[in-house]
């Protein structure tokens, strides 16, 4: 255990004691409980009132949504801006179909290789070391590189390569960014299996590979669902490679779209709130759906 | 005939098959490590390359170390540092402080906490290109924000086009999505804290306080570091928020190193100066993972 330095230390029981103190002072007047739910309460319109007011005025008029002062409930509700954007900006039906194929393609070739990838790494001794550093270990670092460190040189070799302005290269970059992420998310779940699982597979007539589809595979799906779901929203979510590595609609995704939609007049907020509700809808729905899922995976390698 | 080229085929495959066995942690490991070193060694060797020519219209040329020097001696570079510096240092102190206190909040009796975990996810998975909207909307001229601060300010705020304010505007957003992910890996730390562990404590005469230090703190500790290396790797990168919302403006104020990168590389074309600005900024990636590698207990 790394030892506290004094100060810290202090400091840090002298916060508590003044938390203590207005813990006391709350609870001798029974308010403990309206002060927490009522922070709570705050929490919760605080993280979702801007998400309302995006949907909200993708439902607006236009004026009615810039209005001074801003009016919080709008009586006149209209769907014509959906239709609109797509009026508007035909290209949206390419941004869409890119994000998707993107998505995909990324998630499957991530999750593939970093599966594979884990497993070796966890079963078999790596004797290759960089210094101090085993292998696995610097395939974990790559996780803390910023982006934009590989991604200047990045553009220029997908330039003499061909790849600039395709999904397949969007796909390539995506799932290299995704594997280290897979392999973080999977390791703890491979290491849980015991040795003797694949032995007594082979014992049994197994293949080593065979054990490794029929046994390994559905014993790590937890951790196989949550990778996938984090692979899903890392790519749908991405604009730093996006931008940079495409320049038009035949591989431009979502949120380049978005980055990209000021006109040289002005925002035309009324479509803009359409084209982020649109982008922000499925990764809604999905975290809604496999929330459970998704708290652990925020939490996990850490409590687990 | 037929029995023997049977066989013949069968031996084949049997002996594939063991050499696939016999190779078998290659070929688990290759396709990904191929993959890696195609997308993180090769491109960080190509910078290297690169950061020796400097580009312009005439093409490229070699020039040596002139990039590392002019980067260096000039303040554009060291300023965008400073500028993505104290992004970092408020959005992560507000971020850990207020994460930690609402998670210390939601771990007592507080109703719904399930459903508020659930909510707590929202900003988490929504893109940060379409956080910066939210925000961009929320700061119109006479928009919500404005009418929230009104009782205090005279007039609407120029949020994003005044250079003394636009930094904190960037940061606001960041704090609100990440808010949640400190709330959410604290809270599921205070709550593997076993009630009889509390129980024990309390037996033993310790006070809430005792309690508080010697019983929780140890249960969230790593945590905290935890999520403090986590947002101080995701403040560094910070890229999506800056470019909608203010390009690095106004004045150059929000200008923080990936942005600065950016507009070297793909404004000025010069891929030569934007390498060598990775290069050194993959140093300092490299130190903070370093120390914080070397400091904290956290298993990467």
């Amino acid at each position: 255990m790394a030892t506290d330095t004094q100060p810290s230390r202090e400091v840090g029981r002298t916060l508590l004691a003044g938390v203590e103190r207005i813990h006391e002072t709350l609870d001798s007047y029974g308010l403990v409980p309206t002060v927490t739910n009522g922070i709570a309460l705050l929490f919760v319109v605080w993280t979702l009132f801007p998400v309302y007011w995006m949907v909200s005025g993708s439902l607006r008029t236009r004026s009615d949504l810039l209005a001074t002062p801003p009016k919080l409930v709008s009586t006149a509700l209209t769907v014509e801006n959906y239709p609109e954007l797509f009026v508007q900006r035909p290209a949206f039906y390419e941004f869409l179909f890119n994000s998707v194929v993107v998505t995909v393609g990324s998630t499957a070739l991530a999750v593939l290789l970093g599966t594979a990838a884990t497993y070796g790494f966890v079963n078999y001794e790596f004797p290759y070391n960089l210094g101090r550093f085993h292998l696995p270990f610097l395939v974990l670092t790559t996780r803390f590189l910023p982006p934009i460190v590989t991604v200047i040189p990045l553009y220029v070799i997908f330039d003499t390569a061909n790849l600039l302005n395709t999904r397949l290269g969007l796909v390539l970059a995506y799932a290299a960014f995704n594997i280290p992420f897979v392999v973080w998310m999977l390791k703890g779940f491979f290491a849980e299996l015991p040795d003797s699982i694949v032995e007594a597979a082979v014992l049994d007539g197994h293949t080593e590979l065979g054990a490794f589809f029929k046994i390994v595979l559905p014993m790590v799906r937890p951790g196989l669902i949550a990778a996938t779901i984090f692979t899903v929203i890392n790519a749908w979510n991405e604009l730093l490679f996006a931008v940079i590595l495409t320049s038009n609609t035949e591989a431009q995704t979502l949120p380049v779209a978005l980055a990209t939609f000021k006109t040289a007049y002005a925002i035309q907020w009324e479509l803009l709130t359409v084209a982020g509700t649109i982008a922000m809808a499925p990764v809604l729905l999905f975290a809604f759906l496999v929330r459970e899922k998704l708290l652990r995976g925020f939490t996990m390698g850490a409590v687990r | 005939m037929s029995l023997q080229s049977d066989t013949a085929v069968g031996g084949r495959y049997e002996s594939a098959l063991l050499w696939v066995e016999d190779h078998l942690r290659w070929i688990l490991t290759l396709p990904a490590l191929a993959v890696l070193a195609a997308f993180f060694v090769y491109p960080v060797g190509r910078a290297l390359v690169l950061s020796l020519y400097q580009f312009d219209a005439a093409g490229r040329q070699f020039v040596g170390f002139e990039n590392y020097v002019a980067i260096l001696t000039a303040g554009a570079f060291w300023q965008s540092l400073w500028i993505t510096a104290k992004f970092m240092f408020f959005a992560v102190s507000f971020e850990v402080g207020l994460g930690i206190a609402i998670a210390f909040v939601l771990n007592s009796k507080v109703r719904f906490r399930g459903l508020i975990q659930t909510i707590g996810l929202v900003p988490l998975v929504i893109s940060p290109t379409v956080v910066a909207l939210l925000w961009q909307l929320l700061y119109q001229n006479g928009g919500v924000l404005d009418s929230l601060v009104a009782p205090l300010t005279n007039g609407p705020v120029p949020w994003l086009s005044d250079p003394s304010i636009a930094l904190y505007a960037l940061v606001l957003p960041d704090v609100w999505q990440m808010t949640p992910l400190v709330t959410l890996i604290v809270l599921a730390g205070l709550q593997s804290v076993p009630d009889h562990v509390q129980e024990a404590a309390m037996m033993d005469g310790a006070g809430r306080m005792r309690r508080l230090v010697d019983v929780t703190l140890p249960y969230i500790k790593e945590l905290v570091v935890l999520v403090l290396i986590l947002r101080v790797i995701g403040t560094m990168r910070v890229f999506a928020k800056v470019f909608v919302l203010t390009r690095g403006g106004p004045a150059k104020s929000t200008e923080v190193i990936s942005m600065a990168m950016y507009r070297e590389a793909f404004s000025y074309g010069n891929y030569g100066r934007a390498s060598t600005m990775a290069l050194l900024l993959l140093l300092i990636a490299l130190a903070i993972t370093y120390a914080f590698a070397t400091v904290s207990e956290v298993e990467f």
